[in-house]
């Protein structure tokens, strides 16, 4: 398939739900995940109690992010690191275009990183004339394609093996046979080689460890590994929000975060990363950078509504647990991060308001996501306020804004709801077939296109009411007294009696 | 490429040490409150505390071991005594048919004497004072030796630390991964090793702390399970004791 084509969440979403490869590929895929998180949840048991200890560390360490990114900073240069601030994304970029040049790199392999995304780290070098390769097997794959990656850990998982074949093929210079084992192979025997040439790596990081300066990375590959091995430099891009304390908690974040993500009890491997080599080391990069991003993080900080956004280990359990990411497929999200956790955190990292247009309505609110979290982060209130923030600031679309209106003025007085019944009633003959509105004229067709609606019916609620009452009336046992003087007083309290019609 | 150049590492310091200042004194501003210097309370650190005295014996510990291993798809042996080693170790490079090894420069690998059992192997120990050539012995051999600082049966992983004598590209360059690990170093929980690697003082921390769980893998193409991506695809632990 190619990329959902469109200018908004609505757009790129019927685009997607069009392909069918891409509706099997993520539906198949999220529900291996899905179902691996709950096996091996059920198999560590007591999973509520860890969830809940992840969500404590995590509180306790955003509400205390300054000292431990402190701490964390004091440590890792005491290591050896060179540690760099990067406010907004361009400046993460700025800093390692400095660093790049400087010492007058070539090439650079990096390892999967969320945050290179958000800060558009591969058209950076790729202005510089540096050759900027991912080594992630997924992520090389949509790299060839250029394309973003439409799921936080499996980047593409909307490509099917005869598209990938085709890529890789392209890059061979010779066919290869859609078969996993060949096109894995290959990708291992051309990265060998990018991974010995480069001047540097680049790396994300899950958590960095505030008590020893450490950057740990989980990763099944062994790309990671090799990114940290072999190049002489290495640059960590780090969201600020990304601290644990202390190596215990490491314990915390190790149990949940690869049984949420792909239902392992532990990546293959998990690397904690402390400092450049040391000095009589044969390996491990000799220069170390890490550069902390804020990109609109702080924003969240001290917001009630969403400080808990900053918990986000980045497991993609929400997007496997999404009904709606499973139909519409990560590319109908705007920005890097998609399924529940980017509806409210793309919106939430960008300042521009105006780009909340939709997203926040890309989900039903059903909950899922929240069950899933290993840390338990409210993302469906969330978006409920993300949706409510919108229409305080006057971003609802004319049409709600309309509708809004209208149905004030209907609902807020009894005559005027009494005639658009009958002008309903009225109307709707021409529509109605066997009880039902299958037309999808006008404003209708948003509801008739996958559903009927039911005609109404000849005469109302309200106008059988008068004739169902005296019914009523008749079929009851007489109040005692006691209890008719009590509801006579009640609707005396109540003056005229009530104010609906 | 360029060595480290001072001149710009300092200039680069110098604009960290300003950035510094304004970056972490936002984030307190945005908590509502001033830059604090000395250490919260942290009441929740660590596992729960019913987790904390789950505890196997040693027997429970090597069973659970060999099975996590093996399902991640990884082979295991066991033994009484270091002295089997040897000969388990010379069957499987036979059996694929390696033709060299890197091993860590440890006197308990050296013991194995894999040069005299198979002289027709090239075998490498690796060397932290030579770097360029142990990375390329390194990415050239067959099959890589290590002795694993500690292991965790409840994941099934075996750690590795680096040093002089320990390159980390033993455990990950070669094809073929034997790691040998001590029953003595077995523990239950990942947290009894995180508290050991927390405890060594940062003068001597170790620059990689690997966790290894088994071969490389991947599934990102179609979520088929493909072994042996980047790090080692075939992946021996051998259990002494």
């Amino acid at each position: 398939m190619s990329k959902p084509q469109g200018s908004n969440v609505k757009e790129r979403a019927k685009s997607a739900l069009k392909d069918e490869f891409l509706i099997d590929a993520v539906k198949f895929t999220t529900e291996k995940l899905k179902n691996g998180k709950k096996a091996a949840t059920a198999e560590h048991g007591n999973w509520e109690e860890w969830r809940e200890r992840g969500r404590q560390i995590r509180l306790h360490t955003i509400a205390h992010l300054d000292y431990y990114l402190s701490q964390f900073i004091e440590n890792a240069r005491a290591q050896g690191v060179h540690v760099h601030f990067a406010p907004e994304a361009k400046d993460a970029a700025r800093i390692a275009m400095e660093i790049a040049k400087h010492k007058g790199a070539k090439s650079v392999v990096k390892s999967k990183s969320m945050v290179s995304e958000e800060v558009h780290i591969n058209e950076a070098f790729e202005e510089l004339g540096i050759e900027s390769i991912e080594s992630d097997l997924g992520e090389y794959i949509i790299q060839l394609a250029n394309e973003p990656p439409s799921h936080i850990i499996i980047p593409a998982i909307h490509k099917n093996r005869y598209q990938i074949a085709e890529l890789l093929s392209k890059e061979a210079g010779e066919t290869l046979p859609p078969e996993t084992k060949i096109l894995a192979g290959f990708a291992r025997r051309k990265l060998r080689d990018k991974f010995l040439e480069a001047d540097i790596g680049l790396t994300g990081c899950n958590f960095g460890i505030a008590e020893t300066g450490s950057v740990v990375i989980f990763e099944n590959e062994g790309n990671a590994r090799m990114v940290s091995t072999v190049p002489k430099t290495q640059i960590t891009l780090m969201g600020m929000e990304r601290l644990i304390p202390s190596w215990d908690d490491l314990e915390v974040m190790a149990t949940l975060l690869p049984r949420s993500a792909t239902g392992q009890k532990l990546t293959v491997y998990m690397s904690g990363i402390t400092g450049p080599r040391r000095e009589q080391d044969g390996d491990g990069p000799e220069e170390m950078h890490i550069i902390i991003v804020d990109n609109g993080r702080s924003l969240q900080l001290g917001d009630p509504d969403f400080q808990e956004l900053l918990n986000c280990i980045r497991c993609g359990a929400c997007l496997n647990a999404c009904p709606v990411y499973r139909h519409i497929g990560g590319h109908s999200y705007p920005g890097t991060y998609s399924g529940p956790i980017g509806a409210v955190l793309t919106p939430a990292l960008n300042k521009n308001t105006q780009e909340w247009h939709d997203i926040a309505n890309a989900s039903s609110l059903c909950g899922a996501c929240y069950e899933a979290c290993p840390v338990k982060i409210p993302l469906h209130d969330m978006l409920v306020y993300l949706r409510n923030r919108k229409v305080e600031r006057g971003f609802t679309a004319t049409g709600e804004k309309m509708a809004m209106k209208g149905f004030k003025l209907l609902m807020g007085n009894h005559k005027r709801f009494r005639q658009a019944v009958k002008a309903g009633q009225l109307g709707q003959k021409l529509l109605v077939r066997d009880g039902y509105i299958r037309s999808q004229i006008g404003p209708l067709g948003g509801w008739t296109a996958n559903r009927y609606i039911p005609a109404l019916p000849k005469r109302s609620f309200r106008e059988q009411w008068a004739g169902m009452s005296s019914e009523v009336d008749k079929s009851m046992k007489p109040m005692t007294g006691e209890m008719k003087s009590r509801m006579e007083e009640i609707v005396k309290a109540r003056g005229k009696g009530g104010h609906h019609g | 490429m360029s060595k480290s150049d001072p001149e710009f590492l300092s200039k680069m310091s110098k604009e960290s040490q300003a950035a510094e200042k304004q970056f972490i004194g936002n984030i307190a501003s945005r908590l509502g409150r001033s830059a604090i210097s000395s250490a919260p309370e942290h009441p929740f650190r660590g596992a729960p505390e019913f987790w904390t005295s789950y505890e196997l014996g040693r027997e429970e510990q090597i069973a659970r071991f060999m099975s996590n291993w093996e399902a991640a798809g990884g082979f295991t042996e066991r033994t009484a005594s270091m002295s089997d080693i040897p000969a388990i170790i010379v069957r499987i490079l036979e059996e694929m048919n390696a033709t060299s090894t890197i091993r860590q420069n440890l006197p308990e690998l050296e013991q194995l004497g894999l040069d005299e059992k198979l002289p027709e192997l090239r075998h490498y120990a690796w060397d932290g004072l030579d770097a360029e050539g142990s990375l390329r012995t390194a990415e050239q051999a067959d099959a890589g030796i290590v002795l694993a600082d500690f292991a965790v049966a409840y994941t099934g992983s075996m750690i590795v630390t680096s040093s002089t004598e320990k390159g980390r590209s033993v455990s990950l360059l070669p094809n073929i991964l034997i790691a040998i690990i001590s029953a003595e170093r077995m523990h239950t929980r990942l947290g009894e090793v995180m508290s050991r690697v927390a405890a060594v003082p940062g003068e001597q921390f170790p620059a990689g702390v690997h966790f290894i769980s088994g071969p490389s893998r991947s599934s990102d193409i179609e979520n088929d399970l493909t072994i042996g991506v980047h790090g080692p695809g075939v992946a021996f632990a051998l259990i002494v004791g």
